[in-house]
This record gives C-alpha cells, structure tokens and sequence, in this order.
C-alpha cells in the first residue's frame, strides 16, 4: 500500500496545466457543422404545427431533424433495468417542460443554425404548468405524463415502498412523536464544461462520437437504441470530462447529433450554451421529504414513518432509481426497528431531474441529520449522545435487509467529536461498533436481530 | 486584424466583433482558453492581454488589435512549467481541468502585479473564477506555493 | 431585416472625442461599446447584431481629472481606476465584479446600461447620485449636461462623455451583496455631504439608481436618521428579481439608508 498517504502526481495533471487535455469542444475535424436546437418556450403546450420548409432553404443549412427523423424516437434511460420507456427524444405532438427539444439544425456556423431555428414555424396550444408536487395527489392535477401523476411501476405499486417491524407498536410505545418536513430544493450541477458532442460519419459506415459523457457505455446503448443500430457500428471516444457531477449522466446531446450528422453526411457539433446548461440540463431534483419519528423520552427511535415525494421533472428518467437509492437510506446512519416508508417519484412540467452527487441520498441524509438535530432539542438530549445511541451496529440491519458487518457511525462521530474537542461522556467515548447486548439491547431493539420482518417489496429492487 | 500570440505574429481574418476567444480557438485553433459561458461569469477563458489577465470572451478582436496575447500554451512546455503550472501539478488544483487554463493565467498575473500576494489577496484576485471541481482551497494553496517559491 | 452576421457590422474607432461626438451624430442605428462586458455577452449569444458599432476605446474619454475640489471623470475611466475614487464612489466601485471584470468595465457602461432583465444594473449609479454628480453627453441637439438622476432615468440616444462632481465633506455606504464577487448588489444606499448639502443615492431599489429624496427632504426638517430611514419606502421601486424579492429589498432597505446614515457620523 505505498500509494496510501503518499504525494503521487496525476496521470493528467501536466497536460491540465499545460492546456494539452482535449476536451470535445477542442477537437477539430474538417467540415464540421455547427448546431442549435428549437426549443419549447413553454412549460407545457400541445404542438399543433411544424414546418420546417423554410429553415431548410436557408443557404448554408445541412440538416434539420424532428421527431419523424428518428428511428426510435420514444426512450427510457433505464430500460436495461425494467423501467420502461416514456421520453421522446424530439418532442412529438406536445412538450412538457420549457427548453424541451422539437428539432434541430445543423448549419454552417452558428449564426447559421440559430437563424434557421428561428424560421421554423411553430404553433403551440399553452396550457397550464405545474409544479408544486405536494398538489400532486389532489384530484384536479392533470395529468402531465401518460403513466398519471406518479411513476407507476414500482412492482406492483405506485411507490416505493419500506415496512420494517410494527410500525403502530413502536407509535404506540413512544413518548413523543417528532415530526418534520424538509424540502430540499433543485440543484444544477453547473460544470465548467457546457454539454458537447462531435459525431463523425466514418467512409465504413460507422459514427465516431466524442461525447463529454460520464457514462460512456451507457450513452453508447442510447444511442444505439434510437438509431437501432448494433453497438458495434458506433465508436465513443471520451473520458475526458470537464466536470459533470451526475449532470453528464443523461445522454443530451450525443444523438441528436449523431441524427444530424448521419443526415447531412458531415461531422456535426453540439455545444450547448451557459443558459442552455441552466435552463434545459438536468438537475438535482427538488425533494419534498415528510417524517415522523416515535421516541423514548431517554433517546431511542422506536420507529419512523416517512412519506417522500420527488420531483422527477417531465419524465421518468433515472428517478425511480433514485427514489429507491433514497428508500434504502431513509434511516441514514442509524438502526431504527420498525419503518414504514412511501416515496413517489412525482411528475410534473419542470426539467427533468437527475443523478447529482449521492443521488436519492443526500436529500435524505440531509432530512435525517436535521431531525435528529431536532430530536434531540425536543427531548433535550445531547444531540451526538442521540446519534451514538441509535448508531448502526454490527449486525443490525438496513431498511433494504442488508446486515450491517462493519458500519462506521460510532467510530466516525467519536472521531468528529474528538477533531472539535467536544466533551463526551466515558461510556460514550468508549463505544464501538460491537454487537448489541446489555444496555445496547433495549428490549424494543431485539425484534431486529434475527431475520428481518419485511412485507413483500420490501427490500432489494 | 494583428495579434502577437505566445510571440508568433498572427493576421486575423475573423470579423472584428468576433470574441478574441472564438478567434483563438476556431480561427487559431489555440485551445486553453475555454469557453465556460461565453458571458464573463466563468473565467475559464482568461488570457493575458499585454501581460494583464483578461477575459477573453469578453474583448472584441477590434479592443485588441495589435496586442501581445499569452495563452497557457505560451507560459511553460511540460519539461519546463512555470512555477504556478507547477504548483497547480503538485498541489491537485487541477482535478478535470476545464478551469485550470483561466486560473492559471490569472494567478500569474496576479503575482506579477502582486509578487508578495497574501491568502487574502489571492482569494480577491481571483474571486471571479468558477471552479466546480476543486472546492478551491487547493488552488488557493497552489497559488500560495508559486507566490512562495524562487521565480 | 436586421443584421444576422457580426461580419455585417460596421465598426467605428474614433480616435478624438470630437470624432466620437461627429460619429455618434443623434445615436440612430449606433451602438457604443465602452469596455463591452455587457454588450459582448449578447453578440456571443447572437442577440445583438449591430450595424454600426462605435468603438470608444481610443476616443480619449477616459481619465480622472481634478482641479480643486471637483473632479472629473470620462466615459471610458474604468471601474478598476475608480477604486481610488472619492468615497462612497471608491467602495461602490471595489464592489462591482472581479478584479478583471473590473478592468475591462466603464464609468459610461455602468451608467448607460440598459436595466437588465434579470438584476437591476448599474452600481455606481447610487454613489455617482449621492455625489450630486452632472453627467455631460452629446446627441440630437448637441451637448447638455445633467444632473446624474436624470441621466439614468433615461439614457436612450445620448453619448457619455463625462462625469463632474465635487469632492464631499462627508460619506455613508452600507450594502447587501451576495458572497459571490460576481453578483451585483441587492441593494446599495448612499450618502454624501457636499456644499450643496446632504444627498442620498440607492442602487437595486428600481430599474436604475434613484434618489431619496423623501429622506433628503426629511432630514433637512429635523427628522433624526431613523424617522428619515422610513422615508424611502415613498422613493423605492421595489422589484423581484434574481437576486432578491421586493418583499425583502422593502425590509432592508430603511435599515440600510440608516445604517449609511451613520456611516455618515465617521467623517471623510
Ligand atoms: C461577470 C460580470 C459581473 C458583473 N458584475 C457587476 C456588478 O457587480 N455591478 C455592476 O454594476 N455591474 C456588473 N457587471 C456589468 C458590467 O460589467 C458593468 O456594469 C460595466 O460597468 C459596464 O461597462 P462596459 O463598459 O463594459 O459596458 P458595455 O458593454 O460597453 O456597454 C453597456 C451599455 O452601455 C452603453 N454604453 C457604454 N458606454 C457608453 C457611453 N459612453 N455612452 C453611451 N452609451 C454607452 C452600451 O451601448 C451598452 O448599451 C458585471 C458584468 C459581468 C460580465
Ligand atoms: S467563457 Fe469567458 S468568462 Fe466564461
Ligand atoms: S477543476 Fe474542474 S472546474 Fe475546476
């Protein structure tokens, strides 16, 4: 292990600094056309005309795609995990949220492309947008997405779900009821480098894509699956990403180019612009997060009730994954025996939101870690004693089943309490991870330790 | 339209209003500067404009008919980095790097003007750069190693 | 139909102000580029397509000139040159942008801007105001010279050429900014004391700088900075906007005004 503690150099590091690391936007291929996208200015509207005879007269314009141009138009990203398709690549008789895609041009330059998205003729029939997905349950939400108003397909149900244990015991057992509601807001993941793609048409047949994709593999069987093409006749060339944070998950710009440059027979360029990367990239999804947790007044969780609405944006894109990453964390780094959890993955007419960062999990460690804040203010409890008593054990098991053999809480809040110099007492300085007995085994906690009573769809997805 | 660029002698032919970043990189095809936004808010495509750290999405070619232009690709080759490439490398201020070219060129002409820069006066110097990456603290640190080191 | 290409566009560099002046004539089909931080922007975006562009940058319009107690400013004087200003202009001006932004970024630009979509703009505005400063232009009609809040009010069809004000006895700033340089400020307040008495400028409490003169007016009566701070309410035009709601910008601002007022007490 002599890489652990010590000073290596990056294997970029000189090409970074000396301005040698090629970016897409940096690679130049003779010929290339330059693209811009018409765009849906509203949140949501029916299309009720599309021509665009004029756009293609205009000199110096290659290429003009809709939705009729692509072979497999309607797509999920996660079909390879049974979540099946819903989102259109180019927006077919309506769109959902302002900035979706309608068409796009490929020109000579830009001021090219931009002129000939303008003389595109389009009508569109506005209706009314929606976002506050706390409303989604109520009767008079439209439905925005074919599948109603929330995803659908979890099993056989329309959410995620989580029972541990016996919820009503552990409410009827408890002292105080503490509730919260937390509601973390969206996120744009905002990487230095805007979203790029380079697809060249090769003399045998294949395409070369450059593609700042953190996702190479998994935007090569996208592109594979509009096109309806073999994986073997495209060629990805990336790796090098200008930042992407979880944004440069969702295939954005590489087919739609790739259309493009198979239509004009030329290599064809998609960078997207700073405001395109604001207004129309994914982001971090707005999280609506309700809890309610039954204590004793001495500190322990008996069991926690959670209902979590997340607001997948237009489509369903990775956000069942999400939702079920953020229900298998929803006790964060505690045990607590008895759950009972719903999420939702909410539709409405925003951005359609994605990976950032700990997707699904950081909205709830956030919602945790504050209630367990606000916990402790209502029993007036030191709030760390709170956490290092609830903390997963050896041996304790998750709210997806999962038995916990070595968890870290105590080890890791002992160590942030030492780092600070806050004063703990001996029998919780002295804590491990160890297995619970003794006082680390109230007799509400032992239901957990032999295998887990679950309801069906409990666990793993 | 004439511009010395890393000492090479250039004559445009990009209308004047063209960006002297987008006359860079497509007309040039000098690639450091990147085009983070094209509005000024990023800095990733900061270049040195007669020795002083400009943006260069955000000059006309006209503003700077005739001036002297350093690029990254003009400070040090990889055997021979100047000292804040240097510290960059070393320090991990780099981590994708899309930043790096504008940070780099503003911090050397931070230090040329400051050459004793403090903590304090690295962070105001550079208080219009984006980096999402780093988190900063290490390419403050970077900067805080080459305002240290022998030029 | 307008213009589609930069290529198509006329560029212009005077090289005297009279060139300019004769360049710029009553301001029809010209656009002025002062140190293009805002206008650049657009033409990248392809928004701006301009048929004839005035250049300004050689048109000696820039530089700080004093003689005795007044000074005068060009167009072109960067904000990074009016760092070193005469407070409260000094500190209003170390708080726009960055340090290259800065450079680049004109008196003129500032005070010509058109109000943004987004953010008020323009925040020299309040300090130039509180100063009594006398803004000179040319256009249809030739040259005239107003007082600054007139100016901003409505600044279509002139050429910037300059700025005049006396040197005060007395200043007062107080702010609210968001943490990142390149944010503008939410709200500005500023007071300066001169011979013609005491004035107080707000940037980000409408679409351009404004005076307060309700707080003037209230002040020269007696009210104590307090009573006067609640005046301001009558001169604001509170927006929502990206950076603030009026809802907010109505609550901070009396204290702001009183807390420039009491940066007044400091002296010079
Ligand atoms: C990243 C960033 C951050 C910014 N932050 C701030 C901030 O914190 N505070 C702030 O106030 N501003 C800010 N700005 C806006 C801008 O930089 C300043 O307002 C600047 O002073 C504008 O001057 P300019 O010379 O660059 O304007 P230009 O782009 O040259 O011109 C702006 C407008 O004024 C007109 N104009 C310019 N000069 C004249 C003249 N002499 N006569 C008539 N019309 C003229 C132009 O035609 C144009 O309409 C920021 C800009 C950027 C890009
Ligand atoms: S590209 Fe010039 S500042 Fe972002
Ligand atoms: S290193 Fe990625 S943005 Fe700075």
């Amino acid at each position: 292990m002599k890489a652990v503690g010590a000073r290596l150099p990056r294997y970029d590091g000189v090409a970074h600094v000396t301005g040698q690391t090629q970016y897409v936007d940096d690679i130049r291929v003779r010929g290339t056309l330059w693209t811009k996208a018409l765009r849906s200015p509203h949140a949501n509207a029916a299309i009720k005309r599309l021509d665009t005879s004029k756009a293609e007269a205009l000199s110096g314009v290659y290429a003009i795609v809709t939705h009729k141009d692509v072979p497999h138009n309607v797509y999920g990203h996660l079909e390879a995990l049974g979540i099946p398709a819903d989102e259109p690549l180019l927006a077919v008789d309506e769109v959902r949220y302002k900035g979706q895609p309608i068409a796009a041009v490929a020109a000579v330059d830009e001021d090219t492309a931009r002129e000939a998205v303008d003389l595109i003729e389009i009508e569109y029939e506005e209706r009314a947008a929606f976002f506050d997905i706390r409303k989604a349950m109520d009767p008079d939400w439209p439905n925005i997405h074919q599948w109603g108003p929330v995803y659908p397909h979890f099993g056989s149900y329309n959410h995620r779900r989580v029972r541990k244990g016996d919820i009503d015991a552990a409410f009827e057992r408890a002292d105080t009821i503490v509730e919260g509601v937390y509601r973390p807001q969206a996120i744009e993941h905002c990487p230095i480098e805007p979203q790029t793609a380079l697809v060249v048409p090769e003399a045998n047949g294949r395409l070369t894509i450059y593609s700042c994709t953190q996702a190479m593999y998994f935007s090569m069987g996208v592109v594979a699956a509009h096109l309806q093409w073999p994986l073997n006749k495209l060629k990805f060339v990336g790796g090098t990403v200008g930042g992407g944070f979880g944004g440069k998950v969702d295939t954005a710009s590489e087919t739609i180019s790739a259309l493009l440059a198979l239509k004009a027979k030329r290599p064809v360029k998609w960078r997207w612009t700073r405001e395109e990367e604001f207004l129309v990239s994914s982001t971090r999804a707005p999280w609506h997060m309700e809890l309610a947790d039954a204590v004793t007044s001495d500190g322990w969780i008996l069991g926690r009730r959670m209902t979590t609405l997340h607001d997948a944006g237009a489509y369903a894109r990775f956000s069942p994954y999400g939702v079920t990453k953020h229900a298998f964390h929803h006790t964060g780094a505690y045990t607590i025996p008895n759950v009972h959890f719903d999420g939702f993955v909410v539709f409405s007419n925003r951005v359609p939101t994605t990976a950032m960062r700990g997707f699904g999990v950081t909205s709830v460690s956030f919602a945790v870690e504050t209630h367990m804040n606000r916990i402790a203010e209502v029993l007036g409890i030191d709030p760390l004693q709170l956490r290092l008593k609830n903390a997963n054990r050896i041996g304790d098991t998750t709210p997806n089943r999962v038995v916990l053999k070595d968890p870290s809480t105590v080890p890791v809040v002992l160590a942030a309490a030492d780092r600070v110099g806050y004063d703990l007492p001996a029998e919780y300085k002295s804590m491990t991870n160890a297995r619970r007995s003794g006082d680390l085994l109230p007799e509400h906690l032992v239901a957990q330790l032999g295998e887990p009573e679950h309801s069906s769809n409990g666990g793993g997805r | 339209m004439r511009l010395t660029v890393n000492g090479e002698q250039h004559d445009l032919h990009s209308p004047p209003l063209t960006s002297l970043l987008t006359a860079l990189r497509e007309e040039l095809d000098i690639t450091s500067p990147k085009a983070g936004c094209h509005q000024g808010g990023c800095g990733a495509c900061t270049v040195l404009v007669d020795g002083e750290a400009r943006r260069s999405c955000l000059l006309p070619l006209a503003a700077v008919d005739g001036a002297a232009i350093t690029t990254l690709e003009g400070l040090g080759a990889a055997d021979d980095l100047s000292n804040v490439q240097a510290a960059f490398d070393e320090h991990y201020a780099a981590q994708c790097g899309f930043c790096t070219s504008g940070f780099i060129m503003a911090a050397t002409a931070l230090i040329d003007r400051t050459p004793k820069a403090s903590r304090e006066e690295i962070l105001a110097g550079l208080s219009g750069h984006v980096c999402r990456c780093t988190g900063y603290i290490k390419i403050v640190s970077a900067v805080e190693a080459a305002v240290g080191s022998p030029a | 139909m307008p213009a589609t290409s930069l290529a198509e566009a006329q560029v212009i560099a005077p090289t005297s102000r009279e060139e300019a002046v004769g360049a710029f004539g009553d301001g029809s089909g010209v656009t002025v580029l002062g140190g293009g931080t805002i206008l650049m922007p657009e033409m990248n975006y392809g928004r701006l397509r301009p048929e004839r562009v005035l250049l300004l940058q050689n048109a000696g319009l820039s530089g700080i000139a004093r003689n005795g107690g007044s000074l005068t400013i060009g167009a072109m004087t960067t904000v990074a040159e009016l760092e070193q200003a005469p407070e409260p202009l000094g500190t209003a001006a170390r708080n726009v942008a960055d340090h290259e932004i800065r450079a680049q970024a004109t008196l003129g630009g500032n005070l010509c801007a058109p109000s943004g979509g987004a953010t008020p703009r323009g925040d020299l505005q309040a300090a130039l105001i509180a100063l009594g400063a006398q803004v000179k232009t040319a256009g249809k009609g030739g040259e005239r010279t107003e007082p600054i809040e007139d100016f901003v009010a409505a600044p279509d069809g002139r050429l910037l050429l300059e700025v005049e004000f006396e040197e005060p006895q007395r200043s007062g700033y107080a702010a609210a900014h968001r943490p990142h340089a390149h944010a503008y400020t939410i709200l500005a307040v500023c007071a300066a004391e001169t011979t013609a008495g005491l004035r107080v400028g707000l940037s980000g409490a409408g679409r351009n700088g404004l005076r307060a003169r309700s707080v003037e007016d209230a002040l020269a009566v007696g009210a104590s900075a307090e009573e006067a701070s609640q005046k301001v309410l009558d001169d604001a035009q509170m927006q929502d906007d990206a950076l603030a709601s009026a809802w907010y910008r109505q609550r901070l601002l009396p204290i702001l005004v009183q807390r420039a007022l009491d940066d007044l007490g400091g002296g010079k």
